[in-house]
């Protein structure tokens, strides 16, 4: 049962492991990514369309450019335009939602998802993104606490005039940063269509975009953090799932929609309880850079 | 008048550039201009009126009942458009327009099915239930952000979750189902009570029912709020430079609170108009991202009332036309792909600014 479970953990778990550890990425550089869900439904769409004409491996990095793409689109907005980061990210989301529901129809002439493809090979009973997200967190957490490019992302992220002086372009480092997290983010959704399933469903990605954000929050905006939270929410979602199967009785005792709400009650109950200014949310978080300010 | 125009350009323009996008789109896809043009044809008819039927001698059925749809539609978005207007115009982005939209469509439809009341009494308690379940719900962000310092867009997000998960997978299949004859039970709750509807405006013709007089009323009193009395003045000094407005001596946490009270009872009562207009009951699934559309609401119509109120007609009437679209081959979803790509061009407000300036100078010269 234990190890049945922990299986299935490895399945769910790396699409809201990658996407939360992208969702990292964008904000400690100071941009809020509030649009993750819409750059998951591009990955999981692009690669799912993408695997139908070529081998799914390439199509799965179709699925990571795609998320790549559409956070370029929220960079755009959010540093060149200097839009409210988090309209960007809403705009992203409902455009995302709806034309993944238009490209189905026009292009499969099916409401509800893509034909079949071959689902990625399986190493050691699990897709190879399964160890990707294995060993991922470590590596970003790595480049973003160790390496002086990510010393510069977390100080872009609080205090970007400061960077500036220092002679480093702020604008080019938010960008890149927001597009590698939509890579991640694409890479998630990625995983959702061409390894959980084997083909792109219009329901994708179901809210697991949010759920990301909930664990970024959750592991206090560091990669290794959020990566944890995400494990720690996929596991009470497999938990729940086993359970509706093999515990049906204990369903009846506590219901289902308590355990669905549990990670977002408890990302709130942290929120709430933490001391006021003990925040670890970047100082400059959604804030557009003003070269004129000092 | 040149202000107010200039203040529309973006939202205008934005409006304009998505219609055409999304017509190319079509027209690649499709098939040819024709093929897009009849689409969107379609779509105008099926929105404000099929007037070639209409005057080919077709009765005015023709004209009433794709009206009845829109205006139908157009209530909601009315209502969570102001809903996520109003906390914008104290600098609060309520996200959770969704959570506390089912909250309060929860409230009307239990009140609405379990009380017993004369018509007009029972109305106005199911409307009051869902606007105070709504303000209940948008409470606690508002007490989070002043007394926490939580961001309430983390905030509402989670609550939104939370509303859906413990609503639609719990309340709504558990304790809250409707049971019917025997052990023959649906999801979702018992059917409320006639005099708890929302009452028919053009009798059997259309479904056009008074939510639309109530989104209308709640957009002008906002508008005249936030215009002409001190505590709206407030607010939008808040929401332009809140140190500044702290200074000046405005409590800028108390109003914080009582916009996001107005916000979360705006919200409810969308999802009152959904119940008590349409549903008849809380489905198993309220589905559509109603809230969402809010927030689409109240950009396009850049956080006024009556121009929420005006974007809300527009896509409310596209996206009841837009199941016409559904003969030419394109998802009747359609009309939330151009609603989707104005808001993202919305966002871009300082684009369109720069624009503007140059197309219409401001007095003075540039």
């Amino acid at each position: 049962m234990l190890l049945a479970l922990l299986q299935s953990v490895l399945d769910a778990a790396p699409a809201l492991v990658f996407a939360a550890v992208g969702a990292t990425l964008s904000e400690r550089a100071g941009v809020v990514n509030v649009g993750v869900e819409g750059m998951m439904r591009a990955g999981a769409f692009a690669a799912a369309a993408a695997a139908l004409v070529m081998p799914t491996p390439l199509g799965v990095l179709v699925g990571v450019a795609a998320g790549a793409l559409v956070a370029a689109l929220h960079a755009t907005l959010c540093i060149h335009a200097r839009s409210d980061q988090v309209v960007s990210g809403m705009a992203i989301n409902l455009v995302l939602l709806a034309l993944g529901q238009f490209l189905l129809e026009a292009a499969f002439s099916s409401p509800s998802g893509t034909p079949p493809i071959e689902q990625l090979p399986k190493w050691l009973g699990h897709s190879p993104l399964t160890w990707l997200a294995v060993v991922l967190p470590f590596v970003v957490h790595g480049a973003v606490m160790r390496t002086p490019w990510g010393l510069r992302l977390r100080a872009v992220g609080e205090k970007p005039q400061a960077v500036a002086a220092m002679g480093v372009r702020v604008t080019r480092l938010r960008f890149g940063a927001v597009v590698l997290s939509g890579g991640l983010a694409g890479l998630g959704g990625a995983q959702l269509s061409t390894a959980v399933l084997d083909r792109f469903e219009n329901h994708m990605p179901a809210g697991l975009g949010f759920m990301a954000v909930a664990a970024m929050v959750f592991g206090r905006w560091s990669p290794l953090g959020a990566a944890g939270a995400a494990l720690f929410f996929a596991f009470g979602n497999a938990l729940r799932i086993s359970l509706a199967s093999s515990a049906p009785g204990l369903l009846e005792v506590v219901p289902k929609g308590f355990l669905l709400a549990l990670p977002y009650a408890l990302t709130l109950v942290v929120l709430a309880l933490q001391p006021r200014g003990a925040s670890r949310a970047p100082a400059a978080l959604g804030q557009p850079y003003d070269p004129e300010l000092r | 008048m040149r202000e107010t125009l200039r203040a529309a350009l973006p939202s205008v323009a934005s409006i304009v550039t998505s219609l055409l996008v999304c017509f190319v789109a079509v027209a690649v896809l499709r098939g040819g201009l024709e093929v897009a043009l009849d689409a969107f044809l379609a779509m105008t008819w099926g929105a404000f009126g099929d007037f070639p039927k209409f005057f080919d001698g077709a009765s005015s059925a023709v004209l009433l009942r794709p009206l009845g749809e829109s205006a139908t539609k157009a209530a909601l978005l009315t209502l969570t458009g102001l809903s996520v207007a109003v906390a914008f115009r104290v600098g609060l982005f309520n996200i959770g327009a969704q959570g506390q939209l089912v909250v309060g469509a929860l409230a009307a439809a239990v009140v609405g099915a379990a009380v017993e009341l004369p018509a007009v009494a029972h109305l106005t308690l199911s409307l009051l239930a869902a606007a105070g379940a709504g303000a209940l719900y948008a409470l606690g962000p508002a007490l989070l952000k002043r007394y926490r310092g939580v961001h309430e867009v983390i905030s509402t997000i989670m609550l939104n979750w939370v509303a859906v998960s413990l609503v639609e997978n719990w309340l709504v299949t558990g304790p809250l189902r409707a049971v019917t004859s025997g052990d023959n039970s649906i999801a979702g709750t018992a059917q409320i009570h006639d005099s708890a509807a929302l009452p028919r405006l053009v009798g059997d013709v259309s479904r056009l029912n008074a939510g639309i007089l109530l989104a209308v009323l709640a957009a002008v009193v906002l508008w005249l709020w936030l215009s002409r009395f001190t505590g709206g003045f407030e607010w939008r000094a808040i929401g332009a430079n809140p140190a500044a407005a702290e200074a000046s001596g405005m409590n800028v946490g108390r109003s914080f609170v009582s916009a996001m009270l107005v916000s979360g009872a705006l919200a409810g009562l969308a999802g009152a108009v959904l119940i008590l207009g349409t549903e008849q009951r809380y489905p198993a699934t309220i589905g559509a991202p109603y809230g969402f559309d809010g927030i689409a609401m109240a950009l396009i119509g850049n956080g006024h009332p009556l121009g929420v109120l005006a974007s809300s007609l527009l896509f409310g009437g596209l996206r009841a036309g837009g199941t016409r679209m559904q003969l030419f081959g394109v998802h009747k979803s359609f009309p939330e792909l151009i609603q989707g790509l104005a808001l993202l061009l919305v966002a871009a407000r300082l684009v369109w600014l720069k624009l503007s300036a140059k197309v219409l100078p401001p007095k003075g010269g540039a």
